[in-house]
């Protein structure tokens, strides 16, 4: 296992990630993303109320915007300077598709979760995710990824409380189910 | 007596005691597991205690913060990754120890010296938080101010090897803070005419997915990398060994308070310099620091556990928090409708003493699960990642929804899990992101009463922080981050390398 490697992708709160003396690849044009969103905002914050007065709902806004820029312009200076580490690639070490497939995955939850519901999205979220990352049989995919549901399902539900959006799933109807049970069971 | 009643609140109702174990319990196995962290923890945990009442959510919460502070040591020693910042030297000479078969050892000897610097850190704040809540009554906007910039900055500069990637992480924080009304004069900030902008941005969204999203989908990387097996024998330490270590364990839970009570610095520098200070005073060591010597076990085992208690001296007295995961708890407290800062002591003096309670029972149960529960540890460590970080990424939906029941949030939580996903490839620390968001409000706020009050004239305003010795003070330690960095990082520096080439010997 190569600790060094794990460090370099940031991949702890306590290590960032990156090489203090090389540039990763793609790390130039996100630096340059992060200058034009630092000066697009500088000017967002300078229309708020411009140089009005010190005490003006934009001051601190522009203070902090213009110093994202200063900032920005300091550590873009450094990185072109910088030589790349040659034994990475951009589809491998910083957006392998995994990453990408999650993401999108991930994007598909937000979207489906009102309108089909928690149970449904969190059950084809949790299947895909384990038979995409573990690469096992079906019995294996369904049963973890359908075991945790049920578990997060009670635990949130139960002890938690919290309300998520119940869609096409009769979730309420089930809850009822299983009181009646147990009431005319205590009877 | 009603001080005595509230500290006791928490022992005496079975419910709270249940929570603080649970709290402590989870804290310990999430700080534990390679690629969860404490942060994320707390972070994910906050949104779902949102509905519950104050006490039971803190209580479960300090449980989760003192247990995963400690947590994070086990990974250090079991496999040099740190499971949080706080861990870094514990790993320096843990690991060594572990590689030698001694990680048992090293295990019962951090579990107990950890208890003792937490108890430590919370007798301090027991005894010096009123004292520094009615000093802090005197504070002016300005001191505020500048305390804010100075807590940013610290983390900004300390927590990566760049302080512009550092600062500017902590400017962006502070913008994603201002976005929405301005409260004083209602004007729409950062808003680009979006209605959904002007309630801002949720705090738990941003929070959840920095700490959460980012962090899984960076662990994607090595989903597939084989799972060590632990090898742990005797765990509870003989009692002279303990003895051995008290003296020196004393001194680094005073650097540890100290370190912890500064605003803007917590257990990570504190745990470094204690292991620094144990390098200093201990003469002839059994074995060579950095391999495996146990005086560099205990040092920053103690420092980072007390420097617990220490923040919490800021964070109740000021409402300054010392890192990112002091940040999230005052993000937590401002969510159960508290307002951290001098006003606590005397509007909730409870509250207080039910945080002090919360955190010696937390600190109890840490000890107990520290050295209890081998086998259960191995299996939960040995999770497979391929069902671990879907289900992260889940909760993490969940998390962020549940507070306010809007898909919007999620959306935030997710982009910020992605760009958050890249400053960490790059190096750009998010601790300072974190405390940006929370401090943006009492920065901006006390600016404005500063340059107000004297009558918006930057000369006036100069003169008065020349004037008093305490703006001075601070103002003073603001500029000499910018100047004095070098000594800072060359020591952090030193300490890292050192690590990395105990790594490859």
């Amino acid at each position: 296992m190569s600790i060094e490697n794990e460090q370099h992708s940031g991949s702890s709160d306590a290590t960032p990630g990156g090489y203090e003396n090389k540039r990763r690849p793609g790390e130039i044009v996100f630096t340059l993303v992060l200058l034009a969103a630092s000066i697009g905002l500088l000017w967002n914050a300078y229309g708020i109320s411009g140089f009005e007065k010190l005490s003006a709902p934009g001051t601190v806004p522009m203070a902090a915007t213009g110093v994202m820029v200063l900032s920005v312009l300091i550590i873009l200076a450094r990185t072109v300077q910088l030589k790349r580490v040659m034994s990475e690639r951009l589809g491998k070490h910083i957006l392998p598709w995994v990453v990408v497939i999650f993401v999108l995955m991930l994007g598909g939850i937000a979207s489906l979760l009102e309108p089909l519901g928690f149970v449904p999205t969190a059950a084809l979220f949790l299947i895909a995710g384990v038979k995409i990352l573990a690469r096992r049989g079906w019995g294996f995919t369904f049963a973890v990824s359908l075991g945790s549901l049920l578990l997060i399902w009670l635990i949130f539900r139960v002890v938690f409380t919290v309300l998520m959006p119940e869609g096409v799933f009769p979730e309420a109807e089930i809850v009822q189910f299983f009181r009646d049970l147990t009431k005319s069971g205590g009877k | 007596m009603d001080a005595l009643m509230a500290f006791l609140t928490v022992f005496i109702t079975p419910k709270l005691l249940l929570l603080s174990a649970l709290g402590t319990f989870a804290g310990v196995y999430v700080g534990a597991i390679p690629g969860l962290s404490v942060t994320m923890a707390v972070s994910i945990l906050i949104s779902f205690t949102f509905s519950w009442d104050v006490y039971p959510a803190i209580a479960l919460m300090i449980g989760i913060y003192m247990g995963g502070v400690y947590g994070g040591s086990r990974t250090a020693i079991l496999l040099n990754i740190p499971g949080a910042p706080s861990a870094i030297a514990t790993a320096l000479d843990g690991y060594p120890m572990a590689k030698r078969g001694e990680a048992g050892e090293a295990i019962g000897v951090t579990t107990v010296m950890s208890f003792f610097g937490g108890l430590v850190g919370i007798a301090v704040l027991a005894l010096a938080a009123p004292f520094i809540s009615d000093f802090a009554l005197k504070f002016q906007p300005r001191d505020y101010m500048l305390l804010a910039v100075l807590g940013i900055l610290l983390v900004g500069s300390l927590s990566s090897g760049s302080l512009a990637k550092g600062v500017f992480a902590g400017a962006f924080g502070l913008v994603i803070g201002a976005v929405g009304l301005d409260p004083l004069t209602f004007t729409e900030r950062f808003t680009f005419g979006f209605e959904a902008l002007t309630g801002g941005i949720s705090f738990i969204a941003v929070m959840i997915g920095m700490f959460g999203v980012s962090e899984a989908l960076l662990q994607l990387h090595t989903v597939s990398a084989p799972v060590i097996r632990q090898k742990i024998s005797r765990i509870v330490p003989s009692f002279s060994v303990i003895k051995k270590y008290l003296p020196l364990s004393l001194q680094t839970s005073s650097i540890g308070v100290i370190i912890g009570a500064l605003p803007g610095t917590g257990g990570d520098i504190a745990a470094l310099l204690a292991y620094d200070h144990a390098k200093r005073v201990t003469k002839n060591p059994e074995r060579e620091f950095g391999d495996g010597a146990m005086e560099g076990l205990v040092a920053p085992e103690t420092a980072n556990n007390a420097a617990v208690g220490g923040a919490f001296i800021p964070m109740t007295t000021l409402g300054i928090p010392g890192d990112a995961v002091t940040a999230i708890m005052i993000g937590a407290l401002f969510i159960h409708g508290l307002n951290p800062g001098p006003m606590l002591m005397i509007e909730k003096p409870d509250m207080f003493w039910f945080i002090v309670g919360s955190l010696v029972a937390a600190n109890c149960f840490m000890l107990l699960f520290g050295l209890t529960g081998l086998r259960l540890f191995t299996k939960i460590v040995e999770m497979p990642k391929s069902v671990l970080f879907p289900l992260i990424m889940l909760l993490s939906v969940v998390g962020a929804y549940a507070v306010k029941n809007a898909i919007t949030d999620v959306y935030w939580m997710l982009g910020f899990g992605v760009f958050g996903y890249f400053m960490r490839l790059y190096g750009y620390p998010l601790g300072p992101v974190i405390l940006g968001v929370i401090l943006s409000r009492l920065l901006d706020d006390n600016w404005r009463r500063a340059i107000i009050s004297e009558r918006e004239d930057l000369g006036r305003f100069f003169e008065g922080v020349v004037s008093s010795p305490l703006s001075l003070t601070l103002f003073v330690a603001v500029v000499l981050i910018f100047l004095s960095q070098i000594p800072f990082r060359a020591t952090f520096r030193r300490l890292t390398r050192r690590r990395s080439n105990v790594k490859e010997g």
